[in-house]
């Protein structure tokens, strides 16, 4: 692998973890910010695929190994708390249920 | 080579099988949006012309409990992942791997043993349990009104 | 084999954490009884403890390539398994008003403190991002315990969307690093083609990146703005430990990789850190004299805190690792301390945490060592002398002086005046007439006893230390020179 596919590789992994960033600062419903992050957190996981294609080493796949299980412990927690958001606050809307200002 | 060179020749397929994809699908839709017919009236457009009219929505709720147990079946698939990856070198890593892997699969074990003692992988509507909880707090809900102070 | 169990005996104190939880599990497969399961946490880490001290003689041992276990693991391990058992105590009772389950909360919090540990150790990045992992995953569910209080749940869930962003930019940042340097482990992370190469961009954004998710972490400004709101809702014993356990661990794994990796020699970064602590300082001081919540105050005020210690990372002064060790032990004695009293006079849980500066109007005529105990935190917190928040923030400005930082040390002496004000006032406010609708504090009973009892000896120790802090310097200097070797 040489310097030059690393870049497209990382690109994409940035493209995706950018699209990630905004989906999460821009969505009200949580769901969807949660899908995002998962996206987030898998751009990385991409970029170290990558990182590890170019050193031909298998340090990263084992990082993208720890990284999938993070994201789908993730995952559970978040759709853990998500249905308790829908049933305490009747909403799953971000800004309708954040009652703590100052 | 030079690097710019190689680049070319391997990412001309790609390029290809993206224009050919996009293509395809332009030429399927704008084909039929030109040539086929259209009705744009409002009793053309429910799914049973002259047919009874369709209440609600299409979207049915389902109980949320399915989600515990297909968050569970997520977790445990993916501890496969560990597992295969101990197998593909299992051989290298010897007994030390070995006692590694039965601690993990321990862990994991446990893991499950826990799930299914607190009543995760019940199927049945609504455990007593939840039952039990809910009227606690509406009790509390109508004897307690929280604090309201700041 | 030798080899193997001499790391084993390193890895010791994290094993036997480990262990605990391990055993909650299977103790709540069989039968569920939170006397046995508190036993067993507190056991644990107590063990623990011992082992981290039986240690000391050991030297450093390097455990596999993920982890080190030298004096500044050990001594920060000591800090955090103090820190886990006070959080213990105070959740005890705290928790005897909870009318659901209350034995996941040990292992949580079991399983919380072996994440620090991990990240205290870490010299690679596979083990920091499993020891932030471990740490931040049991933490949502500790914020979100008490689900059933709306402002619980709140806080829980934004915890857990800002932290996993955090999390992904961290992980974003060590790819960028690894793609540039082919290696994962902290010192050698030096570019394949020396730093003239392009490499020198994807390290400096890989290395921009992973402070942005550690600064989120410790909640400096810009990232601040979740720790009032997470702290508010927070349960008070989950709130000592964020501010507590969580801050310690993440800063000693910040400052040992700005001391054992090389990239980190950057003019402009430590710039950039140096701006990033004095907004901290001074944004963190000023917003914490409007509030009338006292976790949100604390939780102001720990941003201020790890403003201060920032300071140290610019300096990079020999002294900066000892003036981190004592600043931070001193800051977790007096936050335990502080966040301890909120949260016994919030004990038994009945909704809402009374965290309101209302309730703890007059406190000294109800419950006068509490208060006493208070006023002492918020001397120390403010760094009077004569406490040991004096001996932290004199070792901050002496490293911030030696190194010529004249800005910094402006800021933190403009920083500790603007506080000054606000904790002198919550120090007034205790000893006022009580007001009628204040909430007065009940003695719960179970484990109340235990909770008062450490409450106690932390103003013991903030006195003691304040007067007497040759033991605490010496082992922060022990700390300070086995670092990097």
């Amino acid at each position: 692998m040489n310097e030059l596919s690393m870049v497209y590789g990382m690109g994409l992994a940035a493209l995706l973890f950018l699209l990630g960033f905004i989906g999460v600062v821009i969505r009200r419903n949580t769901l969807f910010v949660l899908m995002c992050l998962e996206i987030m957190i898998n751009a990385a996981g991409l970029a170290f695929i990558v990182a590890g294609a170019r050193w031909s080493s298998p340090d990263g796949n084992t990082m993208f190994i720890l990284i999938i299980a993070v994201a789908a412990a993730e995952a559970a927690i978040g759709l853990g708390l998500l249905l308790q958001l829908q049933k305490r606050f009747r909403t799953i809307d971000i800004d309708a249920a954040s009652e703590m200002h100052g | 080579m030079e690097p710019a060179v190689q680049h070319t020749v391997v990412i001309w397929p790609l390029i290809l099988f993206l224009v050919a994809a996009l293509g395809l699908v332009t030429v399927m839709l704008g084909l039929s949006y030109v040539l086929g017919g259209r009705h744009d009236n409002r009793l053309g457009n429910q799914p049973y012309e002259s047919g009874i009219k369709p209440t609600g929505s299409a979207r049915t709720k389902f109980s949320a409990k399915f989600y515990l147990v297909a968050i569970i079946f997520v977790l445990f698939d993916l501890e496969i992942v560990f597992i295969f990856s101990w197998a593909i070198s299992a051989r290298d890593l010897g007994w030390v791997g070995y006692e590694a892997f039965l601690t993990f699969l321990f862990d994991l074990t446990l893991g499950f043993a826990y799930a299914w003692k607190i009543g995760a992988l019940d199927w049945s509507p609504r455990a007593p349990r939840q039952l039990r909880l809910d009227a606690i707090e509406s009790n509390q809900q109508r004897n307690l009104p929280s604090e309201q102070t700041s | 084999m030798n080899d193997t169990w001499f790391q084993i005996l390193g890895a010791l104190p994290p094993l036997l954490v480990a262990l605990s939880v391990i055993g909650l599990f299977v103790t709540l497969c069989i039968a569920r009884h939170e006397r046995l399961v508190y036993a067993m946490t507190v056991g644990g880490l107590n063990l623990a403890l011992v082992a981290t001290i039986a240690l000391i003689p050991l030297g450093p041992v390097a455990v596999t390539p993920l982890y080190i276990v030298d004096f500044y693991t050990l001594f920060f391990w000591g800090v955090i398994l103090v820190a886990t058992l006070a959080c213990a105590a105070f959740a005890m009772p705290y928790l005897s008003g909870f009318n659901d389950r209350r034995e996941e909360f040990y292992i949580l919090l079991a399983t919380s403190a072996l994440g620090a540990m991990s990240l205290v150790a870490a010299r690679h990045f596979g083990s920091l991002f499993v020891g932030l992992e471990a740490l931040s995953i049991p933490l949502y569910g500790m914020v979100a315990y008490t689900f059933r209080t709306r402002a619980s749940l709140e806080a829980g869930f934004k915890y857990m969307i800002l932290s996993g962003v955090a999390s992904a930019f961290l992980l974003f940042g060590m790819a960028l690093l690894y793609g540039a340097t082919g290696s994962l482990a902290f010192t050698n992370l030096i570019p394949a083609g020396g730093y003239d190469a392009d490499a020198g961009p994807w390290m400096l954004m890989g290395i921009g990146m992973m402070l942005v998710a550690l600064t989120f972490k410790l909640s400096l400004v810009p990232f601040h703005v979740w720790t009032p709101d997470v702290y508010e809702g927070a349960p008070a014993p989950v709130a000592t430990f964020l501010a507590t356990v969580s801050k310690t661990a993440v800063f000693a794994l910040l400052l040992r990789l700005f001391v054992s990796a090389p990239i980190t020699d950057n003019a402009w970064l430590l710039t950039l850190v140096g701006v990033l602590a004095l907004a901290s300082m001074l944004i963190g001081n000023l917003l914490a004299l409007r509030q009338d919540n006292l976790k949100r105050l604390l939780g102001y005020s720990s941003i201020a805190h790890l403003g201060y210690l920032l300071t140290t990372l610019v300096a990079g002064a020999s002294l900066s690792i000892e003036a981190v060790a004592v600043y931070l032990a001193t800051y977790v004695g007096t936050s335990l301390g502080a966040f301890g009293v909120v949260s016994l006079v919030s004990s038994p849980f009945a909704g809402k945490d009374a965290a309101h500066i209302d309730h703890f109007r007059g406190l000294y005529y109800k419950r006068p060592v509490l208060a006493v105990s208070m006023a002492i935190m918020m001397l120390s917190l403010a760094g009077i002398p004569l406490t040991m928040g004096f001996i932290g923030k004199f070792y901050i400005l002496s490293v911030t002086m030696a190194s010529g930082l004249w800005w910094l040390t402006g800021g933190v002496i403009v920083g500790s005046g603007i506080a000054l004000f606000y904790y002198l006032r919550v120090m007034a406010i205790l000893f006022m007439d009580r007001p009628a609708h204040a909430r007065e504090p009940q003695l719960s009973g179970t484990g109340d006893n235990w909770a008062q009892t450490v409450v106690w000896l932390l103003a013991a120790a903030t006195i003691l230390m304040g007067i007497y802090p040759a033991p605490l310097i010496d082992l922060a200097a022990v700390a300070g020179i086995t670092l990097g070797s």
